[in-house]
């Protein structure tokens, strides 16, 4: 695509406000994009491109997985860009591709890894081409933002590039179908002792066959619409697996991975099987891309879930975890919900899900609490739960529907002083649940429970 | 009492199947029958005194056009015979005139509202709403690809004193002739609105009270006082 003068207004333009920015030490990973794409709407095909892209898109684990990648890239020696610490619309990745630029638009990187915000593929594929696009799984989101599922994975269908490979949940009927005409490579994990025969979740966005109507055969069901399944009229069914997980073992924390008939045996990071699909899925991404068993799991033992996503801690024998359960993102919450409940021994839960942007304009629309499976909380392993926030009247409604006893809930308006209310008697677990953007939020109160633990 | 929810494997989306788990809490007596979309619909032969259709993806809503059209006579006799209906988010269009696409071509609708509505699906529209329903006022949520048009001042639902009616110059939401309610509103709007619930219970002939009343009419409360400072 010839250049013109327009990209390079753009282009240096945006080298310079990078620099002013980065001098006024302030975020430099959106605005030069910004200001890029606003002088010269085709920037992003106008722009050098590393010759290998791996594009990550999806409702959930997208960041880990991106940060994962990137992580045992880094540790292998790898030189990419990456837009980690940018924003995943088109502004952020079009920064990323000028910072891995020369001023003449020119880039000497070989590789990108670039997280990509689902909704934003009409601004980004039509100019980037990627080598690998990887598809974590498809859910129910922000109905504010992504509606629904048939409404994202059309957006994806029409947009991606007809040569790129596609790195699928082949567990996920509806991220298994994305772009059918594409060559496509399927991640999985074969059955496990936990999967049944019925769904328990509220939200089921594929229930009958897309071809032809009828009602699927769940083989088994995850979560959702995770799981195997078919039509018992037509030849809709569920993929078979490229990247197989054949054995998960809980107590050593390993997996062994199955690809072409080859089984390898790789280290787990986290026990919680949305992050188990997401090691998964960075496994088969770093085999495409030519790593070996090896490179892998010795970088792959090293990482961690980063702590605002999760953390635990031990004060006075009493476990203090805090958990990201995204806001206003049904499946995300019920994850966790079903992760806090079958989590071992007695545990009191803090909920702290009101989303701050939302209530910052106003009043959040709950309509997602009621997507998600708080039915999941009633549990009798778990003898409390706090709620505060915005909308704690909302969410003592929501528990209540969920069935479960009042006298178990205790709500208040002020989030810090609600936690005065925690009874510690018998509990070895305290989860606080919280939003992406309740980060100090987050840790005022985790504070306060381990002042509340030490002097207990 | 019977309530018939229509389609729910299809039409469930954004919490708006709590509605019905809700008056199932309210009037425990009720008879609930859930209707999939090959089944012949329990209005059709029978009695009912409330058919729920919840908001829907836009191809679902062809295949409900298609599955109802052969119905239409019995809906518009339904609704003369003062049936209750509740048809929330984008359930309401599919008995308009049409449904029109970005492109200009058009989804034929049932037809028993001479309302039609236009897609824009790369914009989103996301709002709250105070309106008026008689003397009382309801609170509620918008989030939806389309808008309508068509005269619905004889045939309202809400009087809308924040947010917008059935487009962004219209103030007046919905759509009502006698007992068939029509919204855009979506989510658990009987569980945010438990004065009109009880309303809704009235009307089909239910006794007693809301379930939860003091805590949905404590959160019903804080959200009009907090929507009316906005």
């Amino acid at each position: 695509m010839k250049k013109g003068i327009r990209f390079y207004i753009a282009l240096w333009g945006a080298k310079l406000g990078t620099i002013l920015l980065k001098l006024l030490r302030r975020n430099a990973s959106f605005f030069p994009g910004k200001f890029a794409l606003k002088v010269c709407p085709d920037f992003i095909g106008k722009i050098d491109k590393p010759q290998t892209i791996v594009a990550v898109t999806g409702t959930n684990g997208k960041t880990t997985v991106c940060n994962m990648i990137e992580d045992i890239l880094k540790d292998n020696n790898f030189v990419f860009i990456d837009n980690k610490y940018g924003s995943n619309i088109d502004a952020g990745v079009t920064t990323t591709l000028i910072n891995g630029a020369n001023f003449m638009g020119k880039t000497n990187k070989k590789l990108a890894i670039l997280e990509v915000d689902e909704r934003s593929s009409p601004k980004i594929y039509p100019y980037l081409t990627p080598t690998y696009l990887v598809c974590t799984n498809l859910f129910r989101d922000s109905l504010m933002r992504n509606a629904h599922t048939e409404f994202i994975s059309e957006i994806l269908t029409k947009n991606i590039p007809k040569e790129t490979t596609l790195i699928l949940n082949g567990d996920d009927l509806i991220t298994s179908n994305i772009a059918p005409e594409n060559k496509r490579i399927y991640f999985g994990i074969d059955r496990l002792e936990t999967d049944g025969s019925k769904c328990e979740n509220i939200a089921r966005d594929i229930i009958v066959c897309p071809k032809c109507n009828t009602k699927l055969e769940y083989d088994y069901v995850r979560y959702n619409h995770i799981g195997k399944a078919h039509c018992p009229k037509c030849d809709f069914k569920s993929p078979e697996i490229d990247y197989l997980v054949t054995k998960m073992n809980l107590n050593n924390m390993k997996i062994i991975l199955k690809n072409n008939e080859i089984e390898e045996e790789y280290d787990l990071i986290s026990d919680n099987i949305i992050n188990i699909y997401n090691i998964v899925t960075v496994i088969t991404v770093l085999k495409q891309l030519g790593l070996n068993k090896e490179q892998i799991n010795e970088s792959l033992k090293k990482q961690k879930i980063v702590d605002t996503r999760y953390s635990d801690e031990t004060v006075n024998g009493i476990k203090v975890i805090t958990h990201l359960a995204k806001g206003m993102n049904p499946i995300a919450c019920s994850r966790v919900f079903d992760y806090v409940r079958k989590y071992k021994g007695k545990k009191a839960v803090i909920l702290l899900l009101d989303d701050l942007h939302e209530a910052a304009r106003g009043s959040e629309n709950t309509a997602w609490q009621y997507d998600t499976d708080y039915e999941f909380l009633n549990d009798e392993s778990i003898s409390q739960i706090i709620i505060a926030g915005a909308r704690y009247l909302d969410d003592l409604v929501r528990l209540e529907m969920a069935g479960i006893s009042k006298d178990k809930i205790s709500y208040q308006r002020d989030e810090i002083t609600a936690i005065d209310n925690l009874k510690l008697d018998d509990i070895e677990t305290v989860f606080i649940l919280h939003d992406l953007y309740s980060i100090e939020l987050k840790e005022a109160v985790k504070n306060k429970v381990e002042i509340m633990i030490k002097n207990y | 009492m019977k309530i018939e929810i229509l389609f729910p494997e299809f039409c469930n989306l954004f919490g708006d199947m709590y509605n019905m788990k809700y008056l199932k809490m309210c009037i425990p007596e009720a008879e609930f029958i859930e209707t999939a979309i090959d089944d012949i619909p329990t209005f059709v032969n029978e009695n009912v005194n409330l058919i729920y259709l919840g908001p829907m993806t836009e191809k679902t809503q062809e295949k409900v056009i298609r599955k109802l059209l052969p119905y239409k006579e019995r809906i518009e006799e339904l609704i003369e015979k003062n049936v209750f209906f509740l048809f929330t988010g984008n359930a309401m269009e599919v008995l308009g005139k049409y449904i029109e696409n970005e492109d200009g071509s058009k989804i034929e609708g049932i037809g028993i509202f001479n309302v039609h509505s236009k897609r824009d699906m790369m914009h989103r529209h996301n709002s709250f709403l105070i309106g008026k329903y008689g003397d009382l006022e309801m609170v509620g949520f918008k989030s939806q690809f389309t808008m309508m048009y068509g005269d619905n001042s004889n045939s309202y639902f809400l009087d809308v004193e924040k947010g917008i009616g059935i487009n962004k110059e219209s103030k007046l939401e919905g759509i009502k002739k006698n007992n068939f309610i029509g919204t855009y509103l979506l989510g658990p709007i009987l569980i945010q609105n438990p004065l009109f619930t009880q309303k809704v219970m009235e009307a089909i002939g239910a006794k007693g009270e809301v379930a939860l009343k003091e805590d949905t009419m404590a959160a019903y409360e804080a959200r009009l006082k907090e929507l009316k400072k906005l």
